[in-house]
């Protein structure tokens, strides 16, 4: 045994020497501070969905993360490539099984900050908080996105990402205050819970930050909380006035809803100020924010006064 | 007389109650609702608001209060028994669970079916508890407690399915907590043909129950037919029940309070008593309904009228309890068979089944798809011994609590977990999770210790008047279950994902248990088996009567308070270790019994062996069967232990 070591690591040493390499330490920062990996990571493991996101945005293939099919029906893209192991659900994911994988790298979120110590025996953790009542959650996945290419040295597609991010921030703002007569509509972003009761998005929430991108306005702006929203009544957005109202996807009672003279008589009901907005996945990474934005966007141009501009603007994309 | 003097300050506190909660929220001047309520056409926004809105919520309230209390008072009133209530027999748990199975695996019929489904649900919960009690037992305890039974089961059942599918189920949260909220008249237009059957029940009801006031058989002398009788009133107070918490989710309490104020304000016919049930159901849940409202303007998250009810019902249930809220207290259940004494091998083959469980869950493993035999890895072993020496002495510790309780008193019933105790921890955690924002996996066990503590003590004030009658105890236990139930809807409802902490939480792992915390508790439990062993001599004594304890000079007060305590702490630390573990303590002592194990000293030392075994294997199923996912081992035994429970009232039945 003792000679193939060496002999491997000669050759290893070799392979660096050759390209150039030298064996450094990377220090890299998380939500807790500075910390120093011996190697960049090939085998890593992602406890929740949002990093599982942010690292396959980051063209790096995980070999493990939480409730695949899950992820599949709920935060959909990017998807997810063959070989992926599961590892159970997000707030009790399998030990025994990220164990088997041998990673050499941990990211956790915030449901799993209380196994750190026991999955340190493992693999050195990194812990990135996103959600949180004292952060602004989507400047916080940026911060994470960065300080995960640093990570994985995928700096420069990191920085491509986020800058084609912000062009296209800039595009679709610009195509929006044509489409609404170069008015900047103020904008309710809310998930139905059932027919009588909402969850509106609020200030610290990443669908007011790409609402913010988008050169709108929050037409109620709410208080930070842990999770970016807060649970209200269906009456309550009245007081949203002929604001836009924007609710994502999926909302089964839909067909229920519209029979409601409650609804119907709501101001931006009436003024057809009303869509709903492809599903996407509201607790996810520095990526989400664009896909968040694109499909609140699309909404939106499907109800703007200006549908010449938006025919246009269709016609340019396709 | 006494009728007009008492529902005349009902009716005027009713109206105000009703005016009152219509000023909440409404920017209307008084006599623009009237002109409004009157048939003036609604225009502003602020109108519309008010009519198809607040309108359309009060008059639910008015319906859904009514019905709660009137369906209390009758189904008291056939069971002669003043801890029945819809509450109490599982209706809201088998429409859950429908509910939470329809939003998981059938999404596209939410919009269309889930009424159906609730209501469906509901009835099948509720014919089953009045299968599992029998038509023989309406009347005592075994419905309440089958009642319970089907809550734990049914409901630990959803808990299991939302963990595993979180996503899906969140619409049905908001339905949990108890809504009233109203986008319009469709659901009142719904749900009031559905309730038309009242009537007949205010017509014809009020005759046979005063028929059946006379006892079965004198109902029957006077030519009624009692059996069909029941069953038909039964189903009416059913279905009625059943359509309201579909329409506006589990709202818990007003059935099982307003039937016990009308009595206490004297109510003394059927007529009487169903009719000021009716009212003040009404009222209660109107006045509820107003608090929800105020306080949802005075935080920013909405409040459930469900909560608000829960919070105003739980102590007004317990203070009523003082009185004489006594249900018919013989419970008509004879354990299975057991041998007469304990066989010669017995303690050695259970010693060797626990120690071959414990083998077996150390090396027997899969990876999804096969099973193999190995020996654990160093890191494998550090994260299995801790979870096993939990599970171990989770089962020994719930199992003394159980047997102890059983005999001091005198009821095989008895159970940590249906008695509140368990309960109190649970609701100290979970309590210190929603208001304080504290993590509950966290929060130690000095809080849980608390709670415990504080039902204990209860217990012994209630109970002592009531010479500890099973009944005052049960309540107990269904007032803080019930209450612990809608602070967790209520913090489910806010829809935020900390919601799932709580639920894993409530499942009962040993997932998260570390090294230090299993040690704790080993000790803890270690200490206690040997201080119960050691005064073994006591339960003896006890189990034998007050007085025989007595006259052989034992300080029976002094002693049953220390065992409580015991019984108190033991719970404590098995609850703040791995979350809220039922049927245990039930379980095992009766086993033991089964086993031969009569004696005090034996059934502890038997009973724990028991509990231990059935921990680990509930832990090693429930870490395999769905690898790499992991079913909570608290789930697991309440599916087991629930199943085991209704068998015994079945057998019960039949007798």
């Amino acid at each position: 045994m003792a000679p193939m070591t060496r002999m491997s690591k000669g050759v290893a040493l070799a392979a660096c020497l050759f390209s150039g390499q030298v064996f450094a330490d990377i220090t890299v920062t998380d939500s807790r501070g500075e910390h120093t990996l011996a190697e960049p990571p090939q085998r890593v493991v992602v406890l929740n969905w949002d990093l599982a996101e942010q690292v396959l945005e980051l063209d790096v293939t995980p070999v493990g993360m939480p409730n695949i099919s899950g992820y599949q029906e709920w935060v959909v893209q990017p998807a997810v490539p063959a070989g992926v192991a599961d590892i159970g659900t997000r707030t009790e994911p399998n030990l025994e099984k990220i164990a088997e994988l041998k990673p050499d790298l941990i990211l956790a979120a915030s449901p799993q900050k209380d196994l750190i110590p026991r999955l340190e025996a493992l693999a050195p953790v990194l812990y990135y908080e996103t959600y949180s009542q004292s952060l602004n959650s989507a400047e916080a996945a940026i911060a994470n996105f960065r300080q995960l290419a640093t990570v994985f040295n995928q700096q420069a597609l990191a920085e491509q990402k986020l800058t084609a991010m912000s062009e296209r921030f800039a595009e679709l703002k610009s195509q929006l205050n044509q489409a609404f007569n170069g008015e900047s509509p103020s904008v309710v972003a809310m998930r139905f819970a059932n027919q009588t009761s909402v969850y509106i998005y609020g200030q610290n929430s990443t669908t007011n930050y790409a609402l913010e991108q988008l050169g709108l306005t929050p037409a109620m702006p709410l208080p930070a909380t842990e999770w970016g929203i807060v649970q209200k009544r269906l009456t309550d957005l009245q007081k949203a006035g002929s604001s836009y109202v924007l609710y994502f996807r999926p909302f089964n009672e839909e067909k229920q809803l519209q029979r409601s003279v409650i609804w119907n008589a709501m101001p931006f009901v009436r003024a057809r100020h009303v869509n709903s907005v492809a599903s996407v996945w509201n607790y996810g990474g520095a990526m989400s924010i664009r896909y968040i934005a694109e499909a609140m966007a699309d909404s939106l141009f499907e109800i703007a006064p200006n549908q010449d501009v938006v025919a246009s603007v269709k016609g340019g994309q396709d | 007389m006494t009728r007009s003097l008492s529902f005349f300050p009902i009716l005027l506190l009713l109206l105000s109650a009703v005016v009152g909660s219509l000023q909440i929220g409404s920017d209307l001047s008084l006599s623009r609702q009237l002109a409004i309520v009157t048939g003036t056409q609604a225009e502003e926004f602020a109108d519309i608001m008010f009519s198809y809105a607040q309108l359309p919520r009060l008059v639910m309230a008015l319906m859904v209060g009514a019905m709660l209390g009137l369906v209390g008072s009758l189904m008291q009133q056939l069971t002669q028994n003043a801890l029945t209530s819809p509450l109490t027999l599982g209706t809201s748990s088998g429409a859950w669970l429908a509910l939470i199975i329809v939003n998981v695996w059938f999404p596209e019929l939410v919009g269309d079916h889930s009424a159906l489904a609730a209501m469906a649900g509901a009835m099948l919960s509720l014919f089953l508890v009045i299968f599992i009690a029998g038509p023989k037992n309406m009347t005592g305890l075994p419905l309440v407690l089958s009642g319970m039974v089907v809550n734990i089961l049914l409901g630990s059942v959803a808990s299991a399915i939302i963990l595993l599918n979180a996503e899906y189920a969140k619409n049905v949260f908001i339905w949990g907590a108890g809504d009233l909220t109203q986008n319009g008249w469709e659901s009142v237009q719904w749900l009031l043909p559905r309730l038309s059957v009242s009537f007949l029940l205010l017509v014809f009801a009020p005759r046979i129950l005063t028929l059946m006031r006379l006892g079965h058989q004198g109902a029957a002398a006077r030519g009624l037919n009692v059996v069909p009788a029941f069953i038909v009133l039964m189903a009416v107070g059913l279905w009625l029940v059943a359509a309201s918490i579909t329409a506006v989710g589990v709202i818990s309490f007003i059935g099982l309070l307003t039937p016990n104020i009308a009595r206490a304000l004297g109510a003394r016919t059927p007529r009487v008593e169903l009719t000021m049930s009716a009212l003040l159901g009404s009222l209660l849940l109107v006045v509820t309904d107003a608090a929800a409202q105020l306080l949802s303007q005075l935080t920013v998250d909405a409040i459930p009228s469900g909560t608000t009810a829960a919070a105003i019902g739980a102590p007004a249930l317990l203070w009523f309890s003082r009185r004489k809220m006594k249900a018919q207290d013989q419970v008509s259940i004879k354990l299975p068979p057991s041998r007469d004494r304990l066989a010669a091998l017995s303690l050695p083959a259970l010693m060797l089944l626990v120690a071959g469980i414990l083998c077996l869950t150390a090396v027997f493993v899969t990876d999804g798809h096969n099973w193999h035999v190995a020996l654990p890895t160093a890191y494998q072993w550090e994260l299995r011994w801790p979870r096993m020496l939990t599970a171990l002495s989770a089962g020994v510790g719930l199992a003394i609590a159980g047997t102890v309780l059983q005999r001091l008193i005198y009821n095989p019933l008895a159970s940590p977990d249906i008695l509140g105790i368990s309960a109190g921890a649970t609701f100290a955690l979970v309590g210190a999770s929603v208001f304080l924002g504290m993590n509950i996996f966290a929060v130690g066990s000095a809080l849980a210790f608390a709670g415990s503590m504080l039902v204990l003590a209860v217990l012994l004030i209630l109970g002592r008047r009531h010479q500890f009658a099973p009944s005052s105890l049960i309540l107990i236990g269904i007032a803080l279950t019930a209450l612990i139930d809608a602070l967790v809807q209520f913090a489910l409802a806010k829809g935020t994902q900390d919601s799932y902490s709580i639920l894993t939480w409530l499942a009962g792992s040993t997932y998260r248990v570390t090294e230090g915390k299993a040690i704790f508790l080993f000790i803890g439990v270690a200490t206690l088996l040997a201080f119960t062993l050691a005064t073994s001599r006591w339960l003896t004594l006890i189990s034998a009567g007050r007085q025989f304890a007595a006259a052989r000079g034992l300080n029976v007060q002094l002693c049953s308070a220390l065992l409580l305590g015991a019984v108190a702490l033991l719970c404590a630390l098995v609850t703040a270790t791995m979350g809220p573990v039922a049927f245990v303590g039930l379980l095992a002592p009766h086993m033991a019994v089964m086993l031969g194990a009569k004696q005090a000293r034996e059934q502890l030392i038997v009973a724990s062996l028991v509990g231990a075994a059935v921990m680990l294997i509930a832990d090693w199923v429930g870490q395999t069967v769905l690898f790499p996912a992991q079913i909570a081992a608290g789930t697991l035994v309440s599916v087991i232990g629930g199943s085991y429970f209704l068998f015994l009232l079945i057998r019960g039945r039949s007798r």
